[in-house]
């Protein structure tokens, strides 16, 4: 089979694949882009308006802007804790016993229940009257009466970050799991027999060898906290004052509370410009680290 | 043998009858707001067991409903008839998604007692574009048993906010854990069913209804926010209240450990239902000066989309919404409050005087009628929730109150 045939039948092969994102993921981000240069509103409307909603993002939104460094700060937060942490856990379990496996199982439970599920589980557990969570708090003494979570910004990140990191810290962990256990266990025994300590061995040998795992992971992590939404519409409502808004949660307030469809879907593409830049940047970053 | 032929012939014909009559009956689709869908459901319930063509409801979740209605609009993709939230009635007529039933109703001499605040809410530009339907509206809630520890008049209603600032004191003054008054600080919906009406109440007009209006005007406004204002540094409301976004609106009166709050008329067989030990009265929410009194009129209406495909159906069902037997054995017979107010003094009322009082602040209500109604108010992030956390928790009244003037009238010029 020549060169061209062979071409051929990896396109034909490819095709349902390329058809499917064709369908559900250019045509709508298409569509998209052409529903930003619109006044598109939920009860009428639809003409062209050029660069308007464009011009009012970057010179008539102060909220985007602010939502957007909010987004930031909770993803520049809550990377590292899921990253340190779920390695941490990984480590920890990385072993193959029963014991082990169980803990695995339990610190992954929660990763198969829905967000929105467990950020209104969270929400009640943080409740001034009834919350378990600030109960246990006041119990052992940690705090001196229930905290009243989300009047302060401070305390309702910190209250988001608690939510989600006990949600998703499991999905990190089992990526790293797998990661650790496919290190050689020769390369594994030869630095022991070398003299390397514990702390030597992770930094010097899993932590290189695992490198693709954690890019990956921090890669997942980052992006699906630039799309937070869920946990804070439940858990803040975007208080106090409006300092809790995400960037979707503000094009979600725009497109679908004040029905504006056409500056939504602007935001939403400025959004996804600034995300596929900050991952463009952390990949080439991580890619250069990487041959060094 | 001649009768036998004449009465088989009429069998036969009432045979066919009976088949043409079922095969002519037809399904009227309706789709109904899920917080108002059990109460629907009981008019649905009694003019199904009555008609040949039935209706089916579609419940739709509250926050989806706009949504579904405007894109469900724009595709011709409606149901014959909607039972959705009131406010949204101008965004809706003005869109040219609902259908003129100007002619009919005017005709209809129940619609004539129809509460003012629905016809207000339902007519644009002089056409009438819904009834009434699902009647809901603001109380003043107090707990008889906590007035009663604190040695005040356990069956007297605050009558002013400074009456219910002092009571609020007295409740707080017995300790444990016990606030005198409740709102959710953080909820731009429940604001404007609570506190609003005693803004109203004390003369203010509170949302421009189109672009030029002025917001928040009259003294009102601003007496309300500095009483609340000082009864939450006075520690007179719970701290958790400045961060409850709605959850809590009603959960935390059941606690028994509040002595004041707004709430909706739902909450007398709520009540009754969840905490039947709970000693309760409901009144019309005060202004600051006696005799005032108001209540925002909420809950839901019925429309008939441009592109309902058995209009004439919809509108037989609307016509006999309003009906005497619909809106007494529907609605009062289940404890909900008829939309024709003079129908409050009804035989199943007559044990629950409470709901008599829901009816009478139903006649009494406002509806704000405004465009841009989620931009000014719903939205979590609203000049109306800027201005009420900003005034109460943070203390700028005049600043709060101004910022959000601009911010409504800068709306309402869209």
């Amino acid at each position: 089979m020549n060169l061209k045939n062979r071409n051929l039948l990896g396109l034909i092969y490819m095709m349902p694949a390329l058809l499917f994102v064709a369908a559900f993921v250019l045509y709508p981000f298409g569509q998209l882009i052409h529903t930003s240069f619109t006044d598109t509103s939920l009860l009428g409307g639809g003409k062209w308006v050029g660069l308007a909603n464009y011009t009012k993002i970057f010179f008539g939104d102060p909220t985007f802007w602010k939502a957007l460094w909010f987004t930031v700060k909770y993803t520049l937060i809550i990377t590292p804790i899921l990253m340190i942490l779920g390695y941490l856990l990984a480590l920890l379990t990385a072993q193959n016993n029963r014991i082990l496996q169980f803990a695995r199982g339990v610190i992954f439970m929660p990763v198969v229940i829905g967000l929105g599920t467990s950020s209104l589980l969270w929400f009640w557990l943080f409740d001034q009257q009834v919350g378990l969570f600030d109960k246990a708090l006041v119990d052992l003494h940690i705090a001196s009466k229930m905290i009243v979570w989300f009047t302060n910004v401070d305390w309702a990140l910190a209250g988001v970050i608690i939510s989600v990191t006990w949600k998703v810290v499991g999905f990190g962990m089992i990526l790293f799991v797998a990661a650790i256990q496919s290190i050689s266990r020769e390369v594994s025994e030869a630095s022991m027999i070398d003299g390397a300590s514990y702390w030597q061995r992770v930094r010097l040998i899993y932590l290189p060898l695992t490198a693709r795992t954690v890019l990956l992971v921090t890669l997942i992590s980052a992006i699906g906290s630039m799309l937070a939404f869920e946990q804070l519409y439940i858990m803040t409502g975007g208080g106090p004052r409006g300092l809790t808004f995400t960037s979707v949660y503000w094009i979600y307030q725009n497109a679908f509370i004040k029905f504006q469809l056409g500056y939504g879907a602007a935001l939403s593409v400025v959004l996804t410009a600034i995300i596929m830049l900050a991952a463009a940047i952390q990949i080439a970053l991580t890619a250069r680290r990487a041959t060094q | 043998m001649k009768l036998r032929l004449i009465s088989s012939a009429l069998a036969l014909a009432l045979a066919a009858s009976a088949v043409s009559s079922a095969a002519m009956a037809t399904d009227i689709q309706m789709w109904v707001r899920a917080s108002g869908a059990t109460a629907a459901q009981h008019l649905i319930d009694l003019w199904n067991a009555s008609h040949d063509d039935k209706v089916v409801a579609t419940v739709i979740p509250d926050n989806q409903m706009v949504t579904k209605l405007a894109t469900g609009s724009q595709a011709g993709d409606v149901p014959d008839m909607v039972s959705f939230d009131l406010i949204y009635m101008p965004d809706f007529m003005k869109a040219g998604f609902l259908k003129d039933i100007t002619a009919e109703m005017t005709a209809d001499p129940n619609y004539a007692g129809v509460a003012q605040a629905y016809k207000d809410i339902a007519t644009y530009d002089g056409k009438i574009y819904g009834a009434g339907f699902t009647p809901d509206v603001s109380v003043l809630l107090w707990n008889k048993d906590l007035f009663k520890a604190a040695g005040l008049d356990p069956d007297k209603a605050p009558a002013t906010l400074a009456e219910i600032h002092e009571d609020a004191k007295k409740i707080t003054a017995l300790g444990n854990d016990t606030y005198g008054y409740y709102f959710s600080g953080s909820c731009p919906g429940c604001n404007i069913f609570v506190t609003s009406p005693m803004m109203v109440a004390a003369g203010s007009k509170l949302l421009p209804t189109k672009a030029g209006d002025d917001a928040l005007t009259g003294t009102g406004v601003k007496d309300v926010l500095t009483e609340m204002k000082a009864m939450w540094d006075e520690k007179l409301i719970p701290d958790s209240a400045q961060a409850d976004t709605g959850s809590n609106f009603f959960a935390t009166f059941e606690t028994g450990k509040i002595g004041i709050q707004g709430t909706g008329g739902f909450a007398i067989s709520a009540l009754k239902h969840d905490k039947p030990d709970l000693n309760f009265g409901i009144a019309i929410i005060p202004g600051t000066a006696a005799g005032q009194g108001s209540a925002f009129v909420g809950g839901d209406v019925i429309a008939i989309p441009t592109a309902s495909k058995n209009a004439d159906l919809a509108l037989k069902f609307i016509h006999w919404e309003l009906t005497d037997e619909a809106q007494l054995e529907g609605l009062a017979k289940n404890s909900i409050i008829p939309s024709r107010p003079a129908l409050a003094d009804n035989k199943y009322f007559k044990d629950e005087p409470r709901v008599v009082t829901t009816a009478q602040a139903l006649g009494k209500g406002f509806t704000p009628y405004t465009l841009h109604f989620n931009d000014m108010v719903n939205s979590d992030s609203s000049p109306w929730i800027q201005m009420i956390q900003t005034a109460i928790f943070d203390g700028d009244v005049d600043g709060a109150i101004s910022t959000a003037q601009e911010a409504m009238k800068a709306i309402a010029a869209q």
